[in-house]
């Protein structure tokens, strides 16, 4: 038993270095397009109540700033964050170091660099006006090119695991792997290099971003709980047995759900209805999921007091269900005809991609990187306002932006209220909505100098050196006893 | 178990091995959840879940996908098959309002009221509801010279559009005339222009007023 | 799942469902759908839009104006688009196969666009309305959080030059120094030809008796 212990954490480690290069450097651009994507997000929100904000150039105009700002979270922090977590878990595991790791830092390069150049490029005004999608063509090979690195070290790292048994998490993971270059491959055909013409425009657009929240983003975070509850809880995913049908369901619904975001639009009724029939579906492997998940939590919520990846994990769950709940019930006409258009709907993609998404992964930061550097987080205080932030701020934003969307949608439905006076009632909730923003993005602040502090040579001596003991191995439930007398 | 929880939060401690991990929910996944002594509900809720689930989507898909039909942009819209397409039919009238819009309305004015002192108005003109022979001839050959037109005089030329214009174009722009702006005069068939015509093949002088008040009664 | 194989194909498959079901089966419907020619008045709608306004669609993208406006009127019934006049009818396919770039939106911060060139619904919205709304929304839409666009305008001094034909009529607060003048920019007027030319006034016989409303059963029940 200690052998297998000893080996086991040797592997480990010997796993652990040979990813550390290409996850901190994974990590550190992510980190570095979130504050960027952050900050330009505070601005288009600040211009909501207060126009003249940065009007005057035409750098800065909202047109242009609120896609750059969506582009450079998505695109910037949000895959990033995903290649980081990806690459390790994948590589742990399937129990293989991962290989040739250089190729990676090509990679990240051209990665970030079609990022920059993407959001440049909607600043200076070549935007192509598609939601996720603005980024001008020139950048669409970059993107791809460094993408195939990505996933071709991904899906090798499988292929030539070490273990027999493939875990749920990697399901998720070699799924999303596969979906995201497709989706954003055949998007970029269908709208700008071959292009549909008309109505098919918003059909593909509608069904890119549909996929890249449900097809990628959903899935890393659901790999990540998967993952790190039975991890840290020491405690086996609660009715696993219904797992994969959740995977698959999930998979094949979502793909069709797209629909959903063009209720009464002019495109032919049959695909709305088919993305409010995907979601409904939907329902099914939610409820699996949160079984397994929350059944995991059950009895041991008190290990929360001690570990920050399960508090983030926790909120990332909760994320999962609402943005599902919200998904679901902009789905259903009736809401969609009053809260379609506005903020609501901006809410129904907030939460998959912070409170689900986001969140999952500063959970999978915190426990990665002391694992990576083998040094320890330097300061709980900043720990403790990234979390509070963290949580504070989504709570708020998802009740602000709820009951905002849910009061504009009503008045833009009263035909008789102009339009200057949906505004005036809307002032209040941008503010807030800018103040909830601003606090979010103190607590990624907490979590940059964080970060600098155990990540690199920086003031390097306040940081201690980390000691980790061996996992002990997970253990089957306990069968009942017999019954019989 | 998980170890002393570190209020500090300087380290995450796991409390499982990756390789327990996966060997573990690996049989996990083959083993169903059963306690012996308990009728297992959870899997058959899942079931009812399920079937409830796709119950109802397949309603909610027929019911509101009309027939897959790519024209169809309401979800309320009948979900009936539709019928023949009926083809709109432009009555002669029609036509003639079109023909009218084209040339006659230059001098005449949309409103048949002509221009005073110039153009002789078509609203409620006596010539325009008068015999048919006259007007079609001014159609085909113009007018020259003093007109009296509902009591007021005119003297203008008008041109001749019988090279301009085909027989039914000139039959159903007359029609419109005599059945717009009050009108009430009967319509115009183009085989009497094209009768009309050919009883005119040689001439190419205007008419003016005295002849044609000759012609018809 | 033992075997990656499997994974791979059910992973491969879950995608292309979706995307034939979805994308291919909507291409198949309106790919070819053409534009309509009127039996009685012979006109043929839609019409393709003027060189001017298709540069102004590409400034329109520039700008992001996509950002907080939709360019998709809702049919009667379903939100009050039709009361508010944003239209005279709800949208149909038929009405963007003209439009090189579609663009739905999916915010209404402000008004939808899809018919703001028509007289009809907006009166006195002219190319000065536009220019003003540009160069300072809050001189015609009081209240409006639209940002300015000063930069699509050139305020020069009229000393030692003619006055532009063009220059942009603007009283109150946001009118130029005196000596000034606000002359609007190529770009500006191809945006404004471009909002002009936004107007879906034909409707179509097919699409207007297919998307009327069923009747209620006489009788209870479906």
């Amino acid at each position: 038993m200690t052998d297998s212990a000893h080996n086991d954490r040797t592997e480990q480690m010997e796993i652990d270095a040979s990813a550390k290069w290409p996850v901190l450097v994974f990590f550190a651009s992510a980190l570095f397009w979130l504050l960027l994507g952050g900050a330009l997000q505070l601005i288009a929100a600040i211009q909501l109540h207060t126009p003249a904000f940065l009007s005057d150039c035409a750098w800065f105009t909202h047109g242009r700033i609120a896609p750059a700002a969506q582009n450079a979270l998505v695109y910037g922090w949000g895959m990033n964050a995903a290649f980081a977590f990806g690459l390790w878990l994948m590589a742990r595991l399937s129990a293989t170091t991962l290989r040739h790791g250089g190729w990676l830092f090509v990679a990240a390069k051209f990665w970030n660099l079609g990022i920059t150049l993407g959001v440049l490029g909607i600043l200076g005004g070549y935007s192509t006006s598609f939601e996720l999608l603005e980024m001008p063509r020139f950048v669409t090979l970059i993107l791809l090119a460094a993408y195939a690195l990505i996933g071709a070290w991904a899906v090798t790292t499988f292929s030539i695991r070490n273990t027999e048994n493939v875990f749920a998490s990697q399901w998720y993971l070699f799924g999303a792997a596969f979906w995201f270059p497709w989706l954003y491959a055949v998007a970029q055909l269908m709208l700008f290099h071959t292009p549909v013409r008309g109505v098919l425009q918003p059909i593909v657009n509608a069904w890119y971003v549909h996929g890249l929240y449900g097809l990628w983003f959903i899935p890393i975070a659901l790999a990540a709980a998967y993952y790190f509850l039975p991890k840290i809880l020491g405690k086996p995913v609660s009715n696993y047995y219904f797992a994969p049908r959740a995977f698959w369901w999930l998979v094949v619904t979502t793909a069709f759900a797209g629909g959903s975001r063009l209720i009464g639009a002019p495109v032919p009724v049959w695909i709305p209805t088919v993305g409010t029939v995907a979601n409904f579906l939907l329902l099914v492997p939610v409820v699996i999921i949160a079984l397994n998940l929350f059944g995991t939590f059950a009895g041991r919520y008190r290990a929360l007091g001690g570990s920050v990846t399960l508090r983030f994990m926790l909120v990332s769950m909760v994320g999962f269900i609402l943005a599902s709940v919200c998904n679901f019930a902009l789905s259903l006409h009736a809401v969609a005809e009053i809260a379609q258009f506005t903020l609501f709907a901006v809410l129904r993609d907030w939460l998959v991609f912070y409170a689900c998404f986001s969140t999952a992964m500063f959970g999978a930061a915190y426990f990665i990187l002391p694992r990576l550097t083998e040094r320890e987080w330097r300061s709980p205080a900043l720990v403790r306002a990234h979390v509070s932030a963290t949580i504070l701020g989504v709570v708020l934003l998802t009740v602000g932006l709820a009951a905002a969307g849910w009061q504009q949608g009503q008045l833009l439905n009263n035909g008789t209220v102009a339009f200057g006076e949906i505004t005036r009632a809307m002032t209040f909730w941008f503010a807030w909505q800018s103040v909830v923003l601003g606090l979010l993005l103190i607590g990624h602040l907490a979590f940059l100098i964080n970060f600098i502090w155990i990540a690199s040579p920086i003031n390097s001596r306040g940081t201690a050196h980390a000691e980790f003991r061996n996992p002990p191995d997970l253990s089957l439930p306990e069968a009942a006893p017999e019954g019989h007398a | 178990m998980s170890a002393e929880p570190d209020k500090n939060f300087r380290l995450e401690q796991a409390c499982a091995s990756d390789d327990s991990i996966q060997q573990v929910h690996a049989q996990l996944r083959n083993a169903k959840p059963v306690k012996a002594g308990h009728y297992p509900f959870l899997p058959l809720g899942l079931l009812g879940l399920m079937c409830t689930a796709i119950f109802l989507s397949s309603t909610y898909l027929v019911h509101y996908s009309i027939r897959f039909d790519p024209l169809v942009y309401n979800d309320h819209a009948s979900r009936e098959a539709p019928g023949a397409l009926k083809v709109a039919v432009a009555t002669p009238r029609d036509l003639g309002k079109r023909v009218f819009s084209n040339t006659c309305i230059t001098c005449h004015q949309a409103n048949g009221m002509g221009v005073p002192g110039a153009f002789p108005p078509l609203a409620g003109s006596d010539w325009a509801q008068g015999p048919e022979e006259r007007v079609i001839r001014i159609v085909l050959l113009g007018l020259n010279g003093p007109i009296k037109v509902s009591g007021t005089d005119f003297n203008s030329a008008m041109a001749p559009l019988g090279s301009v214009l085909k027989d039914d174009q000139i039959a159903h722009a007359l029609t419109y005339v005599r059945s717009e702006w009050g009108n009430k005069a009967p319509e115009v068939k183009p085989e009497t222009v094209t009768k009309i015509r050919a009883e005119l093949a040689g001439r190419t002088a205007p008419w003016t007023a005295e002849e044609l008040l000759k012609i018809g009664n | 799942m033992k075997n990656g194989l499997i994974l791979f194909f059910g992973v491969f498959l879950a995608l292309a469902l979706s995307w034939a079901g979805l994308l291919l089966a909507a291409q198949q419907q309106l790919g070819s759908l053409g534009q309509f020619k009127d039996p009685v008045e012979e006109t043929i709608n839609p019409q393709p839009m003027s060189g001017v306004a298709h540069e102004g669609l590409l400034v329109y993208q520039d700008l992001g104006c996509v950002t907080c406006h939709t360019q998709q009127v809702r049919r009667e019934g379903f939100g009050a688009d039709l009361a508010r006049k944003w239209g005279t009818r709800g949208g149909y396919a038929r009405d963007y196969i003209r439009d090189q770039t579609v663009l739905f939106g999916s915010s209404r911060l402000g008004p939808d666009l899809r018919n703001a060139g028509s007289a009809d619904l907006h009166a006195g919205v002219d190319a000065e309305y536009f220019y003003r709304l540009l160069y300072a929304p809050q001189s015609v839409a009081p209240g409006t959080n639209m940002p300015a666009y000063p930069f699509l305008f050139d305020v020069h001094p009229t000393a030692g030059r003619q006055p532009s034909d063009y220059a942009v009529k603007i009283t109150g607060k946001a009118a130029p120094p005196a000596g000034y003048e606000v002359v609007p920019t190529a770009r500006a007027r191809e945006l404004v030809a471009y909002l002009l030319s936004l107007k879906d006034t034909y409707d179509y016989p097919i699409e207007k008796s297919r998307n009327a409303p069923a009747e209620t059963p006489k009788e209870g029940g479906h």
